[in-house]
């Protein structure tokens, strides 16, 4: 073997380890950013979770009201409450709330005092399933305000957020 | 011999100039790739903050927030935020901004839409790179001067000044009489130059869209308003179709809002006549508001589906209607409408 071939061989043995090395570099670096991928996507999610918790709490179509000056937080009123139940399950608008909660179901369930007899205790006002995916759930605890009493309640507004 | 070992020189040059060639272009197309990648992740988290600052602060009622962003171009448009190329789509989108802030600080504002319960919050969005120009001299001119926020860059006048160009990149001259063509504009010449005439009062009324051509405010047409807020709206929203869009989104939201108040409403009827209580304090005949309120939130149901002139008086003349009903409910001890 000439001196000069030895030289080439050499050449690219170099550059072959060379490459090897840059692709063991960036097998690593892929496996930091997919790991920075799926926590950010887990945090994503989250943040979408709690937005959605945040706009049913604050849905005028359930918030208490008292004539427009004074508006009570962490209240839902339970006459809203069960006209809505039946209205945002509408098919015309669906997409309409669709474009608010995405793919999540939000329940409120009154827990104290405990409903006995025909009285509903729990209302699902809007569900829309994805079906093998992971979901966060977010419960806030509510005042439930029945306006014909006067009267308040103790509920838990859940809301269960799944993933895209 | 010496030109045979000339000629292995030669190669051994080209093969290293080859070699070190791929991997300098291997480089900067990594370089130029991951460039590309930080600066559509950059955009992205701009939106990504938009969209918390849309949730966050339209949940929450009067209120007015200051944001700091990097520094970056968001375009609004109908249903829809872009930054850079990055755009997010929405089905309703209840934000009245104008078509372009600029700059590295957003200024956030909310009000609620009563008509006369709350159907939603506004949103409102801007910079402080852009002036608002207030001209009028009466009470409501000041009143919609008061409602803007204090770190707004906002001026008052009685009639048109001679303004001095301050490099706005955006310019909107909300005008209360009819002094719009008495505007001096040759002192703009490099700003987006629009303006709003108002003609009504805090209740409803008209307002006609202007835009500057060759120094000149010409007329892009009228539309109406309901409520101061949805006027505000108007300040902030600097072409007819960015505010029409919104309020076209504020009226659904109105419609489903009003559905709710009607059930209630209706329910309410139901469970007062059932009501052992209010019967035995004999209270049923004087709760006798709640007819009339369903029959008004019919109306107002049925006026939301379409946002123009027609529509707005008879929503405003319903919610007359009911605001009485419901002061009526209020002196009777019976449970509100709204």
């Amino acid at each position: 073997m000439k001196k000069s071939q030895i030289q080439i061989g050499e050449t690219i043995a170099v550059l072959f380890v060379f490459f090897i090395l840059v692709a063991v570099g960036f097998i690593f670096y892929a496996m930091v950013i997919k790991g920075n991928i799926g926590s950010e996507q887990d945090e994503a999610s989250q943040l979408r979770a709690i937005g959605i918790a945040q706009r049913a709490m604050f849905l005028p179509e359930l918030q208490c009201s008292k004539d427009v000056i004074t508006e009570e937080t962490d209240c839902i009123d339970i006459l809203k409450l069960k006209t809505a139940e039946v209205l945002m399950k509408q098919r015309q608008n669906e997409i309409y709330y669709y474009d608010m909660f995405e793919f999540s179901e939000i329940n409120i369930t009154q827990i104290y005092p405990q409903i006995t007899g025909l009285d509903k205790s729990q209302w699902t006002i809007y569900s829309r399933k994805r079906q093998n995916s992971p979901k966060f759930i977010t419960n806030i605890p509510v005042s439930l305000y029945d306006s014909i009493t006067k009267t308040y309640r103790f509920g838990i507004l859940s809301v269960e957020t799944f993933s895209k | 011999m010496l030109k045979k070992r000339g000629m292995e020189i030669q190669f051994n040059w080209i093969f290293v100039l080859v070699a070190g060639a791929a991997i300098l272009l291997f480089f900067t197309s990594l370089v130029v790739k991951q460039r590309g990648v930080s600066e559509t992740s950059a955009k992205a988290t701009v939106l990504k903050s938009m969209e918390a600052i849309i949730i966050g602060t339209s949940v929450s009622t009067d209120t007015i927030k200051t944001i700091n962003m990097p520094n970056s171009n968001i375009e609004i448009g109908c249903n829809r935020v872009s930054v850079g190329g990055i755009s997010r789509q929405y089905q309703n989108l209840i934000l009245f901004a104008p078509g372009l802030i600029k700059g590295n600080k957003l200024i956030a504002q909310t009000l609620p839409f009563n008509v006369p319960y709350k159907a939603t919050n506004l949103l409102f969005m801007t910079n402080p790179q852009v002036r608002y120009i207030i001209i009028g001299s009466n009470d409501f001119a000041r009143d919609v001067y008061g409602s803007l926020p204090s770190n707004l860059k906002k001026e008052i006048y009685l009639s048109p000044p001679a303004i001095k160009n301050e490099n706005n990149y955006k310019i909107r001259f909300i005008v209360f009489d009819n002094s719009v063509n008495n505007i001096d504009l040759k002192s703009f010449p490099d700003s987006d130059v629009t303006a709003l005439r108002i003609i009504g009062n805090k209740e409803k009324g008209t307002i006609e869209f202007y835009q500057e051509n060759e120094n000149r405010l010409l007329s892009q047409g009228q539309l109406p308003y309901i409520t101061k807020s949805a006027l505000i709206g108007a300040v902030y929203s600097d072409t007819k179709d960015l505010y029409e869009c919104s309020m076209k989104n504020v009226f659904s939201r109105l419609r489903l809002t009003t559905d709710i108040y009607r059930g209630r409403t209706d329910k309410m009827i139901e469970e007062i006549g059932r009501s052992e209580e209010m019967r035995r304090s004999n209270r049923q005949a004087q709760c006798n508001q709640y007819s009339t309120a369903s029959r008004e939130l019919t109306k107002i149901s049925a006026a939301s589906s379409v946002f123009n002139n027609e529509n707005i008086n008879k929503i405003s003349e319903a919610a007359e209607i009911l605001i009485n009903a419901n002061d009526d409910a209020k002196k009777n001890s019976c449970p509100l409408i709204y």
